[in-house]
């Protein structure tokens, strides 16, 4: 009797052990994997079936509403009937969650083959060597970038040559405006206007409106805001190092002070009606009751889609004596994670992505301006209404940017946190924009050391 | 030969709870002691863990105000929304323990939101009923009354929050039924001749009888309370001012959204003793105010 338990107990115990060493083989999973895809240069390899005449399947992730998910499904199956030997599994959700997910499959070694990539997450996911260098496969001519200006790349490419990402399309900040509502009152925002202009105008129209009318619609961007408003000031919000920030506490002040002044004089809708809109999923200058709203130019194809009245792309304000602040980007880019043993299938998706011209007819340019000339070029005869405006916008912002920031250091998520906490407290009134700006200097200064 | 036969009883035993035993290994006790080690590193989720000692500890405990905020916004939650949950699924509880005709059906009923309470669904109608134009500020429009958005308020958010939770009373209410089903009727009957009220009733005999099953509830839906998470993640996310940051909204956020796992499995450990330091004192109070049968009249 006293045999088998202690039978049983050593059983146990030895079933324990078992299960730490386990775990803890587990955990040094990643130290081991990590850098064997040599990122020095060497030419793309395939740890899978290499076989050409095989067939391959690759996981493509990306995020969006529906209408981008119908479009790019569609898309999809246009690749898989010019590569019949590679099949696609996707993986699409929401912007919400996207990354949470992607994170997790990255701990289980487990990325996908194609991932869809944001500005602010490039830093994060190279500086860990999650994705590969794309160089490799541009130079054997997998990725054709013939098409493609540097202008559109640029970011995407780190100090010493490392390709991180293809940008699938390009956008840059703007504010997109109610044509409707600004011609009633008969106000033009000329492009050098200034927030003054602005705000002037918003309370020319608040005051003769018995509607209700929120003005500007912050839409959750304020830090995107901030970033054109510190270059304005010829500052940056990260340093050129990514350890600090870049700019002057007076900077973030006077800009704080903006948006406080904006909301409590009531040309910047309250912060609970502003997340009540995003939140249910509706759009104050797409019904009128905001003049305009700030935003990425690609965003007004679905704005475009669900609001019955006249939409359109205008530049940022101006900050008097400031300097140009904006600047063209890839709105969203793809790379190859370092997980992937399909890697020449990938590219062969990417590559479809950037010059396809029928699949980027079926896209629609939602992901931003087709990055590809001739693709470009092919759909600015075709596209219309919303579309053409962000073709249009593109090429009026260009004589108004001046050089990019850095890409944000990994941490920027927290720190975008940070900045919305404290936002937050201000557009409630609850602190003074002084105390705003030493709050979020102090917390992003811990974040990013 | 005894022994043997013992041997192969107890392998036997083994092998039919198999599935639960690598179950439990693999995903319960593995993921706890891998925890417990990362709470001591700087685990980022993507690259490997270094050793850091109490690091993640110290700086919860001393150096993060949103720890504080997300440990106080919890416990008012908790010490709120449980002794109003279970005020309620007593309630009911007594309603549907007249043995009226339907009372099984009306039971069901009262039961669902309990089912469906952590759902998108659910958290999208109450987004919608205490939105900026939802059904809450009609009814309070038409009374002549100002409206606002009560999601969107720091004032009123985590309120809204446990109102819904208040109103999935269901698990508590079907223990109480149990309960109350418990109770011998004699006693009832006895204090009836000796013309007993109804409050008299319930203060006396009621609750006293009641008191294990209260105890159980109490603790159950304290516990509960401390991981509450899907409501707030779908409705709020933590804000406004992160007025409805709860615990377990603020370690997902630092753990999946921060990357950073280690600070996170430390959040975790200290919640764990912050809900094993509250359960033990309701334990230790128990024998103050719950009344078992088999102790006789004490």
């Amino acid at each position: 009797m006293k045999d088998t338990s202690q039978k049983r107990w050593l059983m146990s115990m030895l079933l324990i052990g078992l299960m730490i060493v386990v775990t803890a083989c587990a955990g040094n999973d990643n130290t081991t994997s990590n850098g064997s895809n040599g990122d020095d240069g060497t030419s793309p390899s395939n740890n899978g079936q290499t076989d050409s005449d095989g067939d391959v399947t690759i996981r493509v992730a990306w995020w969006g509403g529906q209408e981008r998910h119908d479009m790019t499904l569609e898309a999809i199956d246009l690749f898989e009937e010019e590569y019949p030997h590679i099949t696609v599994e996707p993986e699409y959700t929401g912007w919400d969650g996207y990354w949470e997910r992607l994170s997790t499959q990255a701990a289980g070694n487990n990325l996908p083959d194609v991932i869809n990539m944001d500005n602010s997450r490039l830093m994060e996911y190279s500086s860990r060597d999650l994705i590969v260098d794309l160089q490799p496969f541009v130079d054997e001519g997998l990725i054709n970038l013939d098409d493609v200006d540097e202008v559109y790349q640029d970011l995407n490419v780190t100090e010493d040559g490392f390709v991180m990402a293809i940008s699938i399309g390009a956008n840059a900040l703007g504010i997109i405006e109610n044509r409707e509502v600004l011609n009633e009152y008969g106000i033009e925002l000329e492009p050098g206007y200034t927030y003054d202009d602005l705000i002037h105008a918003l309370e020319d129209i608040q005051s003769a409106t018995d509607d209700e009318f929120f003005g500007f619609d912050l839409a959750n961007s304020e830090f995107e805001m901030f970033f054109v408003y510190a270059r304005q000031n010829g500052q940056s919000v990260f340093n050129e190092t990514g350890d600090g920030l870049g700019f002057e506490e007076d900077v973030l002040v006077d800009f704080f002070d903006l948006i406080q002044t904006m909301v409590n004089n009531h040309v910047a809708p309250p912060h609970d009606v502003m997340m009540d809109y995003i939140d249910g999923g509706d759009s104050m200058v797409g019904e009128g009751s905001a003049a305009a709203s700030m935003a990425a130019s690609n965003q007004i194809i679905g704005q475009q889609q669900s609001s019955e009245m006249d939409l359109g792309l205008n530049l940022m304000p101006h900050l008097e004596g400031g300097e140009y602040g904006n600047w063209i980007r890839p709105s969203m880019s793809f790379s190859i994670s370092a997980h992937s043993e399909q890697q020449e299938a990938a590219a062969a998706f990417i590559d479809f992505f950037t010059n396809n011209i029928e699949a980027n007819e079926i896209l629609q340019a939602d992901r931003g301006v087709p990055v590809s000339s001739v693709v470009r070029d092919h759909l600015s005869d075709i596209v219309d209404g919303a579309t053409a405006e962000t073709f249009e916008f593109l090429e009026l912002v260009e004589g108004y940017t001046s050089p990019a920031d850095p890409l944000s250091p990994p941490g920027e998520s927290e720190v975008r946190g940070s900045f919305q906490r404290v936002v937050e407290a201000l557009k409630y009134d609850q602190v003074t924009p002084e105390e705003a700006a030493q709050q979020f200097i102090q917390e992003a200064g811990a974040i990013l050391q | 030969m005894e022994r043997k036969k013992a041997l192969k009883e107890s392998l036997t035993g083994y092998a039919i709870i198999s599935p639960w035993l690598i179950g439990f290994f693999f995903l319960i006790l593995g993921p706890i002691v891998a925890s417990f080690y990362l709470s001591f590193t700087d685990y980022d989720l993507l690259s490997s863990p270094n050793w850091i000692g109490f690091d993640n500890y110290i700086n919860i405990l001393t150096n993060d105000p949103r720890f504080r905020q997300s440990l106080t916004v919890t416990l008012i939650f908790v010490f709120v929304s449980t002794p109003l949950k279970l005020i309620f699924a007593l309630a009911l509880a007594m309603l549907f323990n007249t043995g009226r005709k339907g009372t099984g059906f009306f039971t069901t009923i009262y039961y669902i939101p309990s089912i469906i309470g952590g759902s998108v669904a659910i958290a999208v109608v109450w987004r919608i009923i205490f939105g900026r134009n939802g059904a809450i500020n009609d009814i309070l429009t038409t009374l002549g009354l100002e409206g606002m958005n009560w999601i969107g308020n720091p004032d009123t958010a985590l309120t809204v929050l446990i109102l819904l939770v208040v109103w999935q009373f269901g698990s508590p209410m079907i223990i109480f039924l149990a309960g109350l089903r418990q109770i011998p009727t004699e006693l009832y009957e006895a204090a009836s001749v000796d013309g007993a009220n109804k409050l008299q009733t319930f203060f006396k005999i009621t609750i006293p009888m009641l008191t294990p099953v209260i105890f159980f509830n109490l603790i159950m839906q304290t516990i509960g309370g401390f991981m509450i998470f899907t409501q707030a993640y779908l409705i709020t996310q933590g804000g406004p001012m992160d007025s409805t940051l709860f615990y377990a909204l603020y370690l997902y956020e630092t753990a999946f959204e921060y990357l950073r796992m280690g600070y996170a499995s430390a959040m975790a450990w200290i919640l764990l003793l912050i809900i094993a330091a509250i359960t033990l004192l309701l334990f230790k109070s128990s024998s103050r105010w719950v009344f078992y049968e088999s102790e006789g009249g004490r």
